[in-house]
């Protein structure tokens, strides 16, 4: 059997590297990409909590988890291709209508 | 070392290989391929976690619809354009460093506190049912039912959300 | 340990066959193909005639609102596979649940109609 541990640093490590990726990349998809690289290592995380307690309510909060990440792609890709139709772009820095 | 956890290492590791990739690459939809070759091989770790409908969600959801709509709306801008975006070192080695420093903080945490417990047995509530489809429906449309239906609203909300977003560029 | 994951065995099979397949095609290509690089040989392929025009166009946005609405109800239809495994023990109760679902979703399915998100011409 897997070790518990074992799986919450996958879930960790493919978490941070979601995150780098939103962090560090400037092409607006790939920041979506990370996005959802996170939300799946949330996934893995309750995935490996639910198998080790025994319960499915981890895989139940899972699919949420993946509902809500398909509602935010439809959403977040729209706007962004309402800003791109304004700005021309997909480069996140001059998204910036919200800066002071 | 078990078959199990042989197969759990093999795919957990070429995941995290993939999402690198993703991450890494210039051209976005270079990125997209990747991802879809990440989800597929979580959909094989959530097999050995035992999460079957899970793994069967990830690959139809995620790698069917999520990322096809990535593609297309990539090609709907110019496919150039989004391979030609400037990348900046300093934030680079920024985010970098904030990720690590992430992964170790929590990940060190957690392999104290959760050191060698197994996972990967089946979740015994489900098997009561008959498996896993059936545990997870027997308990969404009772205890989750509420979590469920405001589900509903939500996907009813971004489908009008993005419907008004796009609608602009119908018109015209 | 082994039981619990044999049910998977022919999937990894074939995986490895399906690999296979294409890592010795390519290979075996590579290795009896002659090598005559020329520009005609890179221009996409179009049974043969010369190609009309660039491939990478902007594609219509109207696959975007069709993609979407595919997603959405890729999503719904996700939750009738536990509701269908699950039907004969949730008996009316969930039947009616289910109904609801699947109401408050027409609304977004009707919006989208009325809208005119669904025309194509």
């Amino acid at each position: 059997m897997v070790p518990l541990s074992h799986v919450i640093i996958y879930a960790f490590l493919m978490f941070a590297i979601g995150m780098f990726g939103a962090l560090a990349r400037r092409n607006v998809f790939i920041v979506l990409m990370g996005i959802e690289l996170m939300l799946n290592a949330v996934n893995i995380a309750l995935v490996g909590f639910s198998s080790y307690l025994g319960n499915v309510a981890g895989q139940i909060m899972a699919i949420f988890i993946i509902t809500v990440a398909a509602g935010e792609a439809a959403v977040g890709l729209a706007i962004v291709l309402s800003i791109f139709r304004n700005r021309l772009t997909v480069n996140i820095d001059s998204f910036n209508l919200l800066k002071w | 070392m078990s078959w199990t956890q042989f197969f759990f290492y093999v795919f957990a590791g070429l995941s995290l290989l993939c999402a690198l990739m993703v991450v890494t690459r210039r051209n976005a939809v270079h990125s997209a391929i990747f991802l879809i070759i990440t989800f597929f091989f979580m959909a094989a770790v959530f097999v050995i976690l035992k999460a079957e409908l899970l793994a069967a969600v990830q690959v139809l959801v995620y790698a069917g619809g999520v990322v096809s709509l990535m593609l297309y709306v990539i090609m709907l801008v110019k496919a150039e354009e989004a391979s030609q975006v400037k990348q900046n070192l300093g934030q680079i080695a920024i985010a970098a460093f904030i990720a690590l420093l992430l992964a170790l903080q929590v990940g060190s945490i957690v392999y104290l506190y959760f050191a060698q417990k197994p996972a990967g047995k089946a979740a015994v509530e489900a098997l009561k049912y008959g498996g896993n489809t059936e545990g997870i429906g027997a308990l969404l449309y009772t205890k989750y039912l509420f979590p469920f239906e405001v589900a509903s609203v939500l996907l009813l909300a971004a489908m009008v959300g993005a419907i008004v977003l796009a609608k602009n560029r119908l018109e015209r | 340990m082994y039981q619990s994951i044999s049910p998977y065995i022919p999937v990894l099979i074939l995986l490895v066959l399906a690999l296979a397949f294409g890592v010795v095609t390519l290979m075996v290509a590579w290795l009896v193909r002659p090598s005559k690089p020329y520009d005609e040989k890179l221009s996409p392929y179009e049974c043969g005639i010369n190609p009309l025009m660039p491939a990478k166009i902007r594609v219509p946005i109207r696959f975007f609102v069709i993609i979407l609405l595919f997603l959405l109800f890729d999503v719904e239809a996700v939750f009738m596979y536990p509701w269908a495994a699950m039907y004969k023990k949730l008996g009316i109760w969930g039947f009616v649940e289910m109904f609801l679902f699947i109401v408050i979703l027409l609304v977004g399915y009707i919006y989208a109609w009325a809208k005119g998100a669904l025309e194509w011409e």
